[in-house]
């Protein structure tokens, strides 16, 4: 099955403050939490990857933030306009059946909105709670919204009262280095999305590597194959 | 649409540019990498290397600029686990090497002639790595004896890469020339920075990223460069520089070029190549064409 497709927008419409959902219909067959498309947005020489939101019948989701040239190519797009993309690319959240805790920060939740649906639907309980700056930001579905605060600063009651044997989390990677922080004190594994600026998407140009410890060396991992998701405990945090 | 270098033959003149193809074989979920002329792969070291820390791509007006650093996995590993590989797919390519001494090049030279590879592209032209390369790829002098002293050790199609950031492209190619290369192939990127200021809620943030542009707004250096080397030798050249379509090819073959590599144009269509290729094809079909010589006899009698 060949990766580079041309998909039709189906839907497209504002959910927040400068955020959109985009839905595209393709003949793509499978796609997982934490996986993503890249978007042709030309002019621009390289693609913009968006991770998954959800995906049905061959109609994948994605929830974008206006930042330049790129998402506001998308933004232009009209119901029926043909979208020239790649995927589903990059290795997602590996699903166990564990209590899971999910954290999603700002748009980081389309990810972890998607996982939500895929433990849902092997019964896995879960748990997400997301933060956004403002109210006019935030996006629903979560178990618990924080506007304005940090979502680390509620994760140790969190922990306490759910008690998960895993966390997954999205966001900055400020965020995603907190999360990893709490991981290690409560002695729970947590997996993490992270992102880089991409040129090929597809692990050949070596554009998008962050060091991992694996067999106690460290050594290059490319966000965009190897991940986007990593087992943030191998991750060496800048 | 075949055509030869040296002994060296490609089933169309179309190869994918070093380090936008990886090993080779990774584009498969994409194209049918075999229907490409040949794939030159990323470029390769004596000993493995992890490349440069901090960000590597910064997208710029109708281009990009990189600051990998040459990662890549060694000749060791490449032989043992991509030449099979690249075998058995029947996937023609060409090992882009690069080194930081005379010795280092010598030395890929001779372990790429006992393990069979047919072509190699020497990479004298890194704008990404400190010390080395860049140094055989500004001095006519040095570029000589490299090219000597590789070409003493190797015995299949030797391609000699050049850079854009000298001041006289010609007497580097006269140097490759005189050493006993078989083909020329230009250009490397181009020495650029890429420098992005935001002012969020009252304070300043900046990105800076030094490295080789590449990609369409480097076309037009490129096509100077490739006519100035066509001047000076006589060898093959095989152009490069922001070819993104079929009319970019008709520009080079008149600047002089025999052969095209496509770069950064992959990242933006990553069928692009194989596209490429048949579109050449089909051009040549509808218009009579019966070789590709014809093709470029034909552009390069237009006055
Ligand atoms: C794996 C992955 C998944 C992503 N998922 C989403 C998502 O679901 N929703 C969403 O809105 N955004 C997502 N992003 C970020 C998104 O790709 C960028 O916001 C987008 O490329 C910006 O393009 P632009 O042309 O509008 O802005 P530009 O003008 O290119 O850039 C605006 C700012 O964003 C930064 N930027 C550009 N490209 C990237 C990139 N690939 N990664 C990180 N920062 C970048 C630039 O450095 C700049 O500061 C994801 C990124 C990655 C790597
Ligand atoms: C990400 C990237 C990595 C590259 N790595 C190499 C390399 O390893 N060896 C080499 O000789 N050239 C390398 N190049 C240069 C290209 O092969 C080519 O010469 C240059 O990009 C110009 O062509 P283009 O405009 O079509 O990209 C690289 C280019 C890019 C964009
Ligand atoms: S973007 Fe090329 S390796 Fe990830």
């Amino acid at each position: 099955m060949k990766k580079i497709k041309k998909g039709t927008v189906e839907k497209i419409e504002k959910i927040a403050q400068d955020t959109y959902a985009l839905e595209i219909s393709s003949d793509v067959k499978e796609a997982h939490a934490g996986q993503f498309i890249s978007i042709l947005c030309p002019p621009k020489t390289l693609r913009r990857p968006f991770s998954i939101k959800g995906f049905k019948d061959g109609k994948i989701q994605v929830f974008f933030r206006l930042k330049g040239e790129g998402t506001n190519y998308i933004k232009s797009l009209k119901v029926g306009d043909s979208v020239d993309f790649m995927g589903a690319l990059g290795t997602g959240f590996n699903i166990e059946n564990k209590k899971s805790l999910l954290v999603g920060a700002g748009i980081g939740i389309a990810p972890m909105l998607f996982l939500k649906d895929e433990l849902n639907s092997k019964g896995i309980e879960n748990f997400l709670i997301t933060g956004f700056k403002a109210q006019n930001e935030v996006i629903q579905g979560s178990d618990k919204t924080v506007v304005g605060g940090s979502v680390i600063d509620y994760l140790d009651e969190i922990i306490k009262e759910f008690k998960p044997q895993v966390i997954y989390s999205c966001g900055p990677e400020i965020v995603l280095k907190l999360v990893n922080q709490k991981a290690l004190e409560h002695n729970i594994d947590a997996f993490v999305a992270m992102e880089k600026v991409f040129a090929c998407q597809v692990g050949v140009c070596r554009g998008c590597v962050i060091k991992v410890k694996k067999d106690g060396k460290v050594q290059n991992a490319t966000i965009c194959h190897d991940g986007p998701v990593f087992k943030s405990s191998e991750v060496v945090w800048e | 649409m075949g055509i030869k270098i040296a002994d060296f033959e490609m089933k169309n003149p179309i190869i994918a540019a070093s380090g936008t193809f990886g090993y080779a074989d990774e584009y498969e979920d994409f194209c049918d990498v075999s229907q490409i002329g040949a794939i030159a792969t990323k470029g390769i070291t004596l000993e493995p290397r992890l490349g440069n820390e901090g960000d590597r791509i910064f997208e710029t007006d109708c281009g990009m600029i990189n600051r990998i650093g040459l990662e890549n996995i060694g000749i060791e590993r490449f032989i043992e686990e991509k030449i099979p590989i690249l075998k058995k797919k029947n996937i023609t390519y060409i090992l882009n090497a690069a080194g930081s001494t005379l010795e280092d090049y010598a030395q890929l030279a001779s372990i790429a002639n006992k393990a069979g590879i047919e072509a190699i592209e020497l990479n004298v032209s890194c704008p990404n790595v400190k010390s080395g390369c860049l140094e055989f790829g500004v001095d006519s002098n040095s570029l000589h004896e490299l090219v000597l002293r590789v070409r003493k050790n190797y015995d299949g199609c030797l391609i000699v890469k050049l850079t854009p950031n000298v001041t006289s492209i010609e007497s580097l190619a006269l140097a490759v020339e005189k050493a006993g290369a078989d083909a020329i192939s230009a250009i490397n990127t181009l020495k650029g920075l890429g420098i992005k200021i935001d002012y969020i809620n009252g304070k300043f943030y900046k990105k800076e990223v030094q490295g080789g542009l590449s990609g369409k707004c480097i076309k037009p250096v490129a096509l100077a460069m490739v006519k100035r080397i066509r001047s000076a030798v006589k060898l093959p050249i095989i152009g490069m520089g922001g070819i993104s379509g079929l009319s970019d090819l008709f520009e080079f073959i008149s600047a002089g070029a025999d052969a095209f590599e496509v770069g950064t144009h992959n990242f933006t269509q990553c069928d692009a190549c194989v596209s490429l290729a048949l579109e050449l094809e089909e051009f040549m079909r509808e218009n009579k064409f019966s070789t590709f010589k014809d093709l470029k006899t034909a552009i390069k009698e237009i006055n």
